[in-house]
Formats: C-alpha cells, structure tokens, sequence
C-alpha cells in the first residue's frame, strides 16, 4: 500500500494520529493528477476548463494516449481538488447548513442524459414496486406466496441480505481507521453511503412484510409499546436505525464541513467512526440471533449463525464496494487509487473461504448425526420427499461462491478488473441466495410439525422486491453524486457548479 | 348468556344451516342446572327402531315392553344368528359372551340386563354392566377421562351431560365403526401467482 | 438545450412523476379508507380503561354488523382467579374423525375459503412418534388400521417462544395460563408464527369471510371476533366460554370423549385425575416451553 504523498510531515501538530484525506493540505487546480480525457470536464465556465485540459493536456499526453485504463498504483496520487473558498472555512450554522440541503438537492436532480436515464429507470421499477404493495396492502398478504407453513419468504431474505450489506460496507473503515491504511480514507465514505441505501433497503424489506403497516407507531417506545429486551425484533430496529443515523451523521458531518471549506473537527467523527465498526457488528448479529433464538426451528438454532451472517456481510460488502469503486471512477473525476481495490481483494480472500468453511461446517453436524434435525439441510442439498425447488439455487449459489473464490486468488485479478469484477458479482449472487432464500425458507422446511410445504415467490413479491432496490440504488446514486460534487469542490458554500456538459469542449462532447 | 338460551340460539341456527354443520347437532341437553352431571339415556336402551314411520314422517320407535309383556317370547338362543322371528340379523362381536351372559328374557315380563352374579338390572341402568367388566374404562369415564360430554367443566357455574356407553358402543358390536373425517384444512399451496386483485387460493 | 427547455422538461417530468406515483398508490386508498380514526388509534388491551374497553366493543361489534351483516355480542371476561386450565387428550381413543377441528371452524368464525382451524390432526403410524411420517391430509376411513391420530393445537406453553419474541407485545399470557393475541395490536410481522414450535399460530393472509349466518355470534375480544386482515391469531381454548365455566367447542364435539379440560389448580378436576393416574407427556419437551397440552395413552 502506497504512502499518502501528502501525509504531514513530523512537525504537524497531527503528528503521530492516523492521517487521512482531510488534514493534509489539497494541492492547487493547477497540479491536478492526469485524466482521462474521454469524460468532458464539468466547471462553471468553459475558459477555466479550457486551462485546466490545457494544463492536463501537458501533463497527461504520454500516458493517456498509450492506453486508456488509469495509471499503475504507483503513478497515482490519491488527492482531491481543494475546496474553492475565498474565506478560510466557512463557521457552521443554520443558513449554511440549508444552503448546504439546497445545494446538494438540486444537484441530485441536475446531471447528463445517462443520469436521467438510470435515475428514471430505477425510479419506474420503485413505482412498480410501490404500486404492487398497495395491492398487497389492500387486498392482503393473499397476494405473496406465503402461507402458515412458510410464513417468511422473499422479503426477509432481502431483508437480511440488505442488513449484511450494511454491516458489511463499513468494512473499509476498519482498515482506514484501525490498520491506518491512507488509501483507503478517501473511499470510506463510499462504504457509509451504501449502509445508509443498505439500511434504507433492509427497512422497506421489514415494512413491506408486515401485515399492518399501518400499525407502525406501536412500535414507537413510549407511544406503542415496545418489547425490548425480550424481543429480538427491538434490537435489530435499535440498532438498524441507530445504525442508518450513525452513518448518516459521519457521511453528512464530513461532507458539510467540506462544503463550508472547513477542516472537520476529530472529535465529530472520529468516535462515531469507531462507534460503527463495533455497531456494524452488532447490527448483523442481532439479525442473526432473530433466528438463532428460535428453539423450534433447529436450522437456524445453531451458534454458528452469527459469526456465518458476519462473515457473508464481509463478502457481499466489499465486493459491492468494489464494483461501486469502479463505477466512480467511470462516472467522475475522483481519484481512487488501486490500493483500496486491493485491500477489500485481500479481505475478500478471507472471507470467502471463511463462509465455504462455515457451510462446510454446518453439513457435516446435520449430515454425519442425522436424524430429523438434518431435515433442512437435507430439503436445501437434496430435496425432501420429492421437493427439490431450492435445490438448483443452492447448488448454484456453491457454485458461485467456489467460482468467486477461485478468482480471488487468482493473481491475474489483482489488475485484470473485469475479472475482479465478475468475480465479484458472482459472491454477491452467491451469498444473495445462500443467506437469503436459502437460509429463510428452509428454516421453514419441514414445518414444526414435520410437513413439508414449498414456497416461491409470486409476481408481487417479486415487484416490490425488485422496486426496493431500485429505491435502493436511487439513494445510493443520489448520496454518490452529491458526495462526489461536494468532495470534488463544484459543491461548495461559494460557488455551485452546474453539471451542465459544456457547449463548447475540444474534442466533442460524446461520452 | 344460559345455556338455555345458547341451546335455543343453536338450534335456530340449525334449522339456518341444516345438516352441513354436525358440529351443531350435538347441542347441550336442556335442564343441566349448576353441579348436576345428566348421563345421557339413549332411546335405544328402551325402544327399538323399526322400519315403519309415524304419521309425520319420524321413524318409528317401539318400546321394548310394548312386545315383551304382551307376547310370549322365545328362550334366549346361544347365539343370535338362531333368531328366526324378531331381532332377527342382530349382529353380534363382543368376544366370548353369549345373549345370556347380559339380557335376562323371561315370558310377559319387561326384558332386564343381569350381572354376573345374577343380579337384575332395568335395560335403563347398561352402564353398571359395562363396568362390571371394563373396569379401567369405567374408572376413566367417571374420571371425566372417557366418553363425549357438554356443559361446564365449572360444576360451580353449570351442569354437563355426558354421553353414555352405548351412544358410542352399541353394545354387541361395540367396536365403534370406522367413519369418514370432517375435512381437512385446505392448505395455502400456491400454484400461480395471483394477478391483482384475485385471490391467491389454490 | 437552454435552461428553459430544461426547467420545462424537468418540470414535466416531476409532475409524471408525482402522477404515476398518485396512480401506483392507489389501491392503498381502499384499505385507507376502511380504518376509522378511531380504529387506529385504539390503544393496547392491557392498556384500556373499563370505559374504553366498552367504547371499543361497542364500536366492534358494529363494525361486525357493518361488514359481515350479523349482530353479534363480543365480551371481554377476565381471567377468574384461582383458575388455570389445562388440557389433556388421550390418544388410545381419538379415532381422527376430526370433528374437534370442524367445531374450531365454526365457533371461531374462521375463514370459510381455507376451511381453517387451530387444530391439525396428523395421522400417525403405530410404535413411531416421527412427527416427520404424520400426515395431515389423510382423506379416508378412520380410524385406520396401525394408525393413531395426534391432534396438535396451541400448547398454552409456560414458557411459550411466541410471547418472547412480539416486539410490540401483541401476545402475551394471561393469568388463567391462556396465550392471547390483541388482533387490534397486532402489526403482522409474523415473528410469533417463527417461534412457534407446534404450528399453532395463523395468520390471516385475507380478511375472513363467513356467511352471515353461519356467524357465531357469542365473541370474545381475545378470542373468536371476527378478525381483521393481517394479524395472527392462535387457540385460545375458546376463553369466551371456557371463562364463563363452559367446556371449549373441542372437546364438545368430540364424540369419543378423548379430550379432558379443566383447572389445574382444582385437585378434584378432572384433568388434574389424569396427570395423576395416567402417563402423561407433552410435545417437544426438550425445548422447555413447558406446555398446558398434556397427551396420554391408555396403555
């Protein structure tokens, strides 16, 4: 992992801290890193971006033309833009903090032709979700397959996919902020903002399984009634929101004080940093003990559960982050080296096999004993009496998360990104089925009184699941863009840039 | 709300929604006062149902006086496949007992159950038979731990009915014979999913 | 395209937007539409003031008449004191006729559709008790030769899972040991149903719909009113009547008499006679929930 070219130097009064993005002094726009040229510049106005691709023109000729992907590590200079501020730093108050609301709601709805594209897809598929609710609403849970027997399905398996997701996006910051590893603070922020969609997602799952949500309020401690600390449900909504502000605060602090040009303050975030890796934790094994709890269902009463949901949220989170990663650096202008890329790969080499072990594990204790307690585990690898329709996931899913593995550790994955890439998808797919459908319903199969009743999905579970993520990935493209506009300095108590492509720009304005 | 009134409302209900709720039929004896356990007399103990109907339509009952005090009746045979003229195609299960280990049957006189020590017993008091042999039985009944009952288990508060040994045993085969189940719960089993607003049932 | 055009496009796109979204949620306006404010805003059971506890029947049990066309009484009798019930079932006797299950139907005015009932009867073969080879769709003569029947319903436990895990406290238990669901609480999470190791919780996917006249109209609050979409609800060994000293529908219908009810704290009851003259067992005992359901054989 490279040094932070501009980490302080001994004399700093930071001297000794873990160094990150926010201390060091950003360099002037006229030292700024080679690009690539195939994106037009967004600025203001078009003289000053004639400058700088003059200026990047100079630096960048020789490296650009030769190829197109981003420079080796080594070359790369992991440092933002500075914030444009004619004052030094902006105090924070009410004004400003609404300025700040404004500035950074108008830039979620300003943007080229593929933003309006992507963002009026999803925003389709969220309508078709919504709408498929309201039916479900209306007309009764009738409309999901669910039944007595299998009376948890589609939903909560997102749903705990999604918690895992969250849990596992603040994965970065334990490198950053407990292994003081510099590349990676500058995408931590990336990590919180997939927990808060993360965290949105799981709390629509949760809502949209609820038979009355209108009944939500009695919920509320204080106003309804609420029945903590017997019930594990009390917990996971604890920690779940408690979470979601955790990480909407450290986001929003961070990108606010960078908006007013302010250095941020250690003691505002840093704790909270901390607070959330322990959080993060506690998030994904309070959903595990909602099942592990539950004497009467013996495929999910094992104390392996927690540790396995953790591990699983430790592949599905950074493998997320590195697609995520890569489409930042497709879409923008912000620097993201290759050690943070490398990092969430070694930590994926963990992971992966740490799950196929736990597994692995878990079918040796109900498959060497036997008995009616291998029942699940038998209906989920083999089929029970003649029911085999998770059978094709499960395998699938091993296959995956073997393929996945197989990647990883492949050397060549280290530069070959697509590969990387479709490795990660795949774990992603992997652990979406293991720990989603294939950890809920068989949980219900055999039934408690040994019936064995199957279970998918129906067209409305469907569209509302598939709606949720689509809001899903609306919050997350929404936090990215208004972080990457605020992080960049075009988004700045001073000055707002329009992200308006140029009429004029040498060389065209396709992408 | 008595049960007086619960039986009437039951029985109005009955007559709404005629035989498909057999549930219903086995309303609560009326008259159960408070601590009172009523064991049910069933007609068959002193009646027999012949083929014929009264003027209403109702099948015909006769009591079993009605011939055995006004006719000669015939010495009991060994076993009842010897009937020739009445009770003819009676059949008959009950391990090794013969018609004289239970009926006592003696010209113009009302027929009367005996027990094994030659005890007379009216057709009416069955139970006490049943019990000089199916001890452990008996024992349950009286228990509460055997035989169909109504009423309150609060004898404080009401009275209860209970059945008797040969609403369910007919007595000479008192195997109770095998019958149809009420109808399972029709499983949720989705085929397809429902368009919206159809119903999801199968 | 000049900032105008684009201020129009966006505009229009808002107001599709703001259309299409007024148009997805639409059938929510018909469930909207149902609940009253009054109905939403009902507080808990536990929590209810005499007087609002009889507001609240008063506005159920019209309710009842508006939707399902019956008038029906619903009471709310508490647990008497010095009272806790018990149930026993002998297995040597119960021939699988399944009419305790067909009387649950009827007295708790459950779902005509799914024939619903709390009790599941599975057939089982003779010397096994592998819940995993009972059938609970047996459709012929019974009872069948080397089969007996096991009828499985809410245990009441002691220590019951369900209440554990309700994060609103929708289902708890009562003094006469009954478990008892507020469906008006209730936010249908299904979390109870999860716990439940004896399939005795059901959940209504749809609202209920019986004939009117095929209402039972002697309802209770925490047991056999009619009850709305989405919540759960479960065996409450009929405490609308077994409060007022009746036996439940049950074992009323049983014809065999396998069923025994009654007070556990009365040593002359008879379910107390059978804990202490025949071999009683309960399901699932490791699991420590600690049932009020105690099974026997006669042999």
């Amino acid at each position: 992992m490279t040094k932070d070219a501009d980490a302080p130097t001994d004399s700093s009064p930071d001297a000794g801290l873990p160094s990150d993005e926010w201390t060091s002094p950003p360099p002037a726009p006229e030292t700024l890193p080679p690009r690539s040229l195939r994106l037009p510049m967004r600025t203001d106005s078009s003289a000053t971006m004639a400058r700088m691709l003059e200026e990047a023109g100079k630096q960048a000729s020789p490296e650009i033309r030769e190829s197109e992907r981003p420079p080796a590590v080594s070359e790369r200079v992991t440092s933002i833009p500075p914030p444009i501020s004619s004052r030094g730093g902006v105090h924070p108050d009410i004004p400003s903090y609404t300025l700040f609301l404004w500035r950074i709601a108008k830039t979620a709805f300003e943007s080229t032709w593929r933003y309006y594209l992507w963002m009026t897809m999803l925003t389709i598929l969220a309508l078709i979700g919504v709408n498929a609710w309201a039916g479900q609403t209306g007309g009764g849970m009738i409309h999901t397959n669910m039944t007595d027997h299998v009376s948890w399905g589609l939903y909560i398996a997102n749903f705990t996919f999604g918690v895992g997701l969250a849990a596992g996006a603040v994965m970065m910051v334990i490198p950053a902020y407990v292994y003081d590893d510099h590349d990676m603070h500058d995408v931590v922020i990336f990590g919180e903002l997939l927990a808060i969609a993360a965290i949105v997602i799981s709390l629509l799952f949760v809502i949209v399984d609820m038979g009355r949500p209108d009944r939500l309020w009695h919920l509320l401690p204080g106003i309804g009634r609420f029945n903590w600390p017997r019930s594990m449900l009390t917990w996971d909504v604890i920690v779940l929101n408690g979470y979601l502000l955790l990480n909407l605060h450290i986001a929003g602090y961070l990108l606010y004080m960078r908006f007013l040009g302010r250095r941020p303050a250690r003691r505002w975030y840093v704790p909270f940093v901390f607070i959330s890796i322990g959080w993060a934790i506690s998030v994904h094994a309070v959903t595990a003990f909602l099942y592990a709890g539950l004497g009467g269902r013996p495929f999910w009463n094992t104390a392996l559960l927690a540790p396995r949901f953790i591990v699983t949220a430790f592949v599905s989170g950074p493998a997320f982050v590195i697609v995520l990663l890569q489409v930042v650096r497709m879409f923008s202008a912000y620097q993201i080296g290759d050690g943070p890329i490398h990092t969430l790969r070694q930590i994926l080499r963990v992971t992966i096999p740490a799950n196929l072990f736990m597994f692995g594990s878990e079918v040796f204790t109900a498959f060497y004993s036997g008995g009616a307690h291998a029942a699940s585990m038998r209906y989920l690898l083999m089929g029970l009496h003649g029911k085999t329709t998770l059978v094709p996931w499960m395998w699938g899913a091993l296959a995956l998360n073997f393929a996945s593995l197989l990647i990883v550790y492949l050397p060549v994955s280290r530069k070959n990104l697509r590969l990387l890439t479709a490795g990660c998808s795949m774990a992603f797919g992997g652990i979406w089925v293991e720990k989603g459908m294939g950890l809920i319903v068989p949980g219900f199969v055999p039934s408690t009184l040994h019936e064995v009743i199957e279970y998918q999905p129906s067209l409305t579970e469907w569209k509302v699941s598939i709606g949720i993520w689509a809001a899903g990935l609306l919050v997350l493209t929404v936090a990215v863009k208004v972080a990457l506009r605020v992080l960049t300095g075009r988004v700045t108590i001073d000055t707002y840039a329009h992200s308006l492509p140029p009429r004029a720009l040498p060389g065209g304005t396709g992408l | 709300m008595s049960v007086r009134h619960r039986a009437i409302l039951l029985a109005i209900c009955l007559t709404a929604c005629g035989a498909k709720d057999e549930a219903r039929q086995l309303a609560p004896i009326l008259g159960s006062a408070p601590g009172e356990v009523e064991i049910n007399v069933p007609a068959k103990l002193s009646s027999i149902e012949v083929d014929a109907v009264d003027p209403l339509g109702r099948p015909l009952r006769i009591a079993c006086a009605t011939c055995h005090t006004t006719k000669e009746t015939a010495v009991l045979p060994e076993s009842p496949s010897e009937l020739q003229a009445f009770h003819v195609g009676l059949q008959f299960q009950h391990g090794s007992n013969r018609c004289a280990s239970c009926h006592v049957s003696e010209p113009l006189r009302a027929p009367k159950l005996r027990l094994a020590d030659g005890t007379e017993l009216p057709m009416t008091e069955a139970l006490q038979l049943c019990a000089q042999c199916h001890g452990p039985q008996y024992r349950d009944y009286k228990a509460g731990a055997h035989g169909g009952m109504q009423g309150f288990w609060d004898l404080r508060r009401g009275g209860r009915t209970r059945n008797h040994c040969v609403d369910c045993h007919d007595p000479h085969v008192p195997k109770p014979p095998q019958v149809l189940p009420a109808a399972a719960m029709r499983d949720r089993i989705p085929v397809a999913a429902p368009a919206r607003g159809e119903e999801g049932h199968e | 395209m000049t900032p105008t055009k684009r201020r129009t496009l966006k505009v229009l796109g808002a107001t599709l937007g703001a259309s299409a979204f007024a148009y997805a949620v639409e059938p929510l306006r018909a469930f909207t539409q149902n609940i009253t404010l009054d109905q939403f805003l009902q507080g808990h059971f536990k929590e209810l003031t005499p007087e609002q506890l009889e507001v609240t029947l008063a506005r159920l049990e019209q309710e009842t008449k508006d939707r399902h066309g019956r008038d029906v009484t619903i009471r709310a009798d508490p647990a008497i004191e010095g009272v806790e019930f018990g149930y026993g079932l002998n297995l040597s006797i119960c021939v699988g006729c399944r009419k305790c299950a067909e009387a649950c139907h009827v007295e708790n005015n459950h779902d005509r559709a799914s024939n619903n009932s709390y009790i599941r009867v599975l057939e089982m073969t003779q010397g096994s008790f592998n819940l995993e080879h009972g059938n609970a769709s047996y459709d012929h003569a019974v009872p069948a030769p080397d089969k007996y029947y096991l009828p499985v319903q809410c245990q009441q436990c002691d220590n019951p899972p369900c209440t554990k895990v309700c994060p609103v406290e929708a289902t708890w238990k009562e003094p006469d040991g009954i478990v008892v669901v507020d469906y008006d609480w209730c936010i249908g999470c299904r979390y109870c149903e999860a716990a439940c190791p004896y399939h005795a919780r059901r959940f209504n996917w749809t609202t209920p719909e019986i004939a009117p006249e095929e209402i039972n109209p002697d309802q209770g609050y925490l047991s056999n009113r009619i009850r709305p979409q989405g919540v759960m609800e479960k065996c409450t060994f009929c405490l609308h009547r077994t409060r007022r000293g009746e036996l439940p529908a049950c074992l009323e219908a049983c014809p065999t008499g396998a069923r025994v009810f009654g007070n556990l704290l009365d040593p002359e009851s008879e379910i107390r006679w059978v804990l202490a003259n025949k071999r009683v067992f309960v399901l699932k005992e490791e699991l420590g929930t600690r049932p009020r359901f105690f099974y026997f054989f006669d042999k």
